[in-house]
């Protein structure tokens, strides 16, 4: 109805010109922009610098350095180790700061292994592809070392002593994709849910709800704040997706950024997440705000609601060592924590389409339950001044038999 | 119910707990009048209001609003002024005034339109920018007023309109009030002031611990409660006027005399007697009509 978009439209013209969203909105990013940045100079300035690894072994099991050519740059950089044993021993005592070891197998696989004290510096591992490359060159005879040519190397990092292995390729997508999404879940949802229940509490407790009650119904009132609210947090994750597309874009020569894409399935599944758990939490946010006595009341309640969304990355090694399991399959299922769970397993494999269709079933039901009961606790409560309401009455509310009016609190009557 | 009835309200109560906030109400507002509700603190005013306005539901009775029970369609003619000031802080006059008109049907250029208008009819054009937290007291209740009556409305329902402001921002809303009426609106108010319910207000309902006490036109009332009596003021011993049963002496600033009456004598009478006796100057003459304020005092102190 009408009256339904008039209040959507306050509601997203007056929240989108708040000091805090504007933060949100702008300052998160430019921050996170401006962190990465320096972090970014820092790590590619080490990547720049060879000189701190100092001299690199190489053991060929394979025999494609056997007659090294070496690069022009760094003639000196490279020395051969007969075996693995020689090549440690030299790491251990220093003498070398990293070693490759080309496998027998390197022709087929491209795969190679590197042993240092910390990660080789990009350049270094530049160094060490245009040696191999050389050094196939050679041999363009064999169809393997063409495929090696095109794509020469697979590398896998060990880092002496912390027993933690990193492939190169997926390192990004594993890890920050599903974090990046997931945080800009929590705080879109959590910053306009916020500005939801505020909004309640301070017309209740400025009375404005008496007035606005008598110009419209209760149900249109919650709609059009929810839906003026959840344009505003869709309004935030555009300016925030347009940043992060042009990071990725012109950022491509920031090593870190190369590679990094956010896959289209991923951000299919984010939005439907979003909208769900926007209605969930939203209309269980106004329910909780008419309720509620005071603002500071109403802060308890919805960073303990915030909280259950956290939940998955309490158990983040399960969703990166056994993303099937049964952990987070339950979390995958459970309304609260659904979305960030998806999203997490996403990036670590593959969930199971009826896993996911299951989830999103269990959430749609539990979304449209939410929010009809939550607007009638709020046609109750909102004239429910400063008095706490027991859990058993808001669920006989909900089942449509209150056993108090809600305005014996009010204290017009008998105080003024 | 007639036609020209704007709230017919029919045998309504309503309790909390096992407290009854109203007993079993009757009582009509006619259209055009200005029909004041009165009741010490704590009477059910407020929660009557509220009922009529659909905020909160009767237990038992019937309510209707311009001739049906309310609906949506019937909110829009209807303006509303709680008695709690109900007022957005940290939005700009103009701005609120708008959607809270928009709210009850308006355009948003009518509502721009008459946000402006009432504003200077208020002496108020120059705060229009500014945010309501920035406004006294007084401007912020005549803000409030504004948006009551911003939709131009039928009927507006205002409670406790006068408290808290000063002389003569009372004087402008009453204006405000008594223009409303000349256009034909109606107007339902609760106060505490009896002044001005006997200078502005038509018919009024007394309650008390939500049951009636007193329901009528403000003369008529008066005219119930009036004594057998006369007031007078000035020189001669009254005790020697025939037909005055007892005298009592009343000084509030002045002396002055309030003289009893035997049954079977008029006032008139009395005044005849004072002009043809010599003995006798007389500086004030007037019927005993109780003030509301009287009136009130004693049908809550449990007279009848």
């Amino acid at each position: 109805m009408n009256k339904i978009g008039l209040v959507a439209r306050r509601e997203y013209l007056f929240n989108l010109r708040r000091p805090s969203f504007l933060f949100a909105v702008f300052g998160v990013p430019l921050f996170t922009f401006a962190v990465w940045f320096v972090v970014f100079a820092v790590i590619s300035s080490t990547e720049e610098d060879i000189s701190r690894v100092g001299q690199v072994g190489i053991v060929d099991h394979a025999g494609i350095v056997e007659e090294m050519i070496l690069p022009d740059q760094s003639p000196d950089l490279f020395t051969s180790y007969p075996d693995e044993t020689s090549a440690r021993a030299a790491l251990d005592s220093q003498t070398i700061g990293a070693y490759f070891v080309l496998p027998q197998n390197y022709l087929r696989t491209g795969t190679v292994e590197s042993y240092s004290y910390s990660n080789i510096p990009a350049a270094l591992r530049n160094q060490f592809t245009s040696l191999l490359l050389m050094n196939l060159g050679m041999r363009v005879d064999q169809p393997t070392s063409v495929e090696r040519i095109q794509n020469p190397i697979e590398l896998t990092i060990h880092l002496n002593d912390s027993g933690r292995d990193l492939t190169e390729s997926n390192l990004p997508a594993l890890f920050f994709i599903p974090l990046i999404f997931s945080l800009l879940f929590m705080m879109s949802t959590g910053v306009t849910s916020g500005f939801l229940m505020s909004g309640v509490v301070e017309e209740r407790s400025n009375r404005v709800m008496e007035i606005l009650i008598t110009s419209i119904t209760p149900t249109q009132l919650l709609l059009g704040k929810i839906i003026g609210l959840g344009s505003l947090g869709l309004t935030q994750l555009l300016v925030w997706g347009v940043a992060g597309g042009l990071l990725i874009r012109f950022g491509q020569t920031i090593p870190f950024l190369q590679g990094v894409t956010f896959p289209l399935d991923m951000v299919l599944i984010f939005i439907v997440y979003f909208l769900l758990s926007y209605f969930l939490i939203a209309s269980l946010m106004a329910g909780l705000g008419a309720i509620s006595g005071s603002d500071h009341e109403s802060r308890q309640y919805s960073s303990i609601l915030s909280l259950l969304f956290v939940v998955p990355f309490f158990f983040i090694t399960s969703f990166i060592t056994d993303p099937n399991g049964t952990l987070p399959l339950l979390l995958t299922l459970i309304p609260f924590t659904s979305p960030v769970a998806v999203l997490l397993r996403i990036g670590f494999g593959v969930v199971p389409a009826w896993q996911l269709i299951a989830s999103l079933v269990i959430l749609f039901i539990s979304t449209l339950l939410v929010v009809w009961a939550s607007a009638r606790v709020f046609r109750w409560a909102l004239l429910l001044y400063g008095k706490r309401i027991s859990l058993r009455e808001i669920w006989r509310v909900i089942r449509g038999v209150p056993s108090v009016e809600p305005s014996v609190a009010i204290p017009t009557e008998n105080q003024s | 119910m007639t036609t020209n009835t704007a709230i017919h309200v029919e045998h309504i109560s309503k309790s909390f707990g096992s407290f009854r906030a109203v007993d079993d109400l009757t009582f009509d507002v006619y259209q055009g009048e200005i029909f004041a509700m009165l009741g010490p603190n704590g009477a059910g005013k407020s929660t009557t209001m509220r009922m009529i306005l659909d905020i909160l539901k009767p237990d038992t009775g019937r309510i209707a609003v311009l001739g049906a029970p309310l609906t949506e369609a019937t909110k829009d003619r209807i303006g509303y002024l709680p008695e709690e000031r109900g007022l957005y802080r940290n939005v700009r006059v103009q701005e609120m005034m708008v959607y809270l008109g928009t709210l009850k049907g308006l355009s948003t250029a009518d509502a721009t339109r008459r946000s402006l208008d009432l504003l200077e009819r208020l002496g108020m054009l120059e705060q229009a920018k500014k945010k309501v937290s920035e406004l006294s007291k007084g401007m912020q209740q005549k803000i409030q007023f504004a948006v009551t009556v911003l939709h131009d409305p039928d009927l507006i329902i205002i409670d406790e309109p006068f408290s808290g402001l000063d002389p003569v921002n009372s004087l402008v809303l009453k204006d405000l009030l008594l223009s409303f009426k000349a256009r034909g609106g109606t107007i339902v108010m609760s106060t505490h002031q009896m002044s001005q319910v006997e200078e502005m207000c038509d018919r009024l309902l007394m309650i008390s611990k939500g049951k009636q006490k007193l329901y009528g036109s403000v003369t008529d009332i008066r005219q119930q409660y009036a004594l057998h009596a006369i007031i007078v003021e000035g020189q001669g011993d009254w005790s020697k006027l025939p037909g005055v049963a007892r005298i009592e002496s009343i000084s509030n600033g002045r002396n002055a005399d309030l003289l009893h009456l035997q049954p079977d004598v008029t006032p008139d009478k009395v005044l005849a007697a004072i002009a043809a006796s010599q003995e006798m100057r007389i500086e004030r003459f007037e019927l005993a009509v109780p003030s509301l304020n009287d009136i009130f005092i004693r049908v809550e102190g449990g007279q009848p």
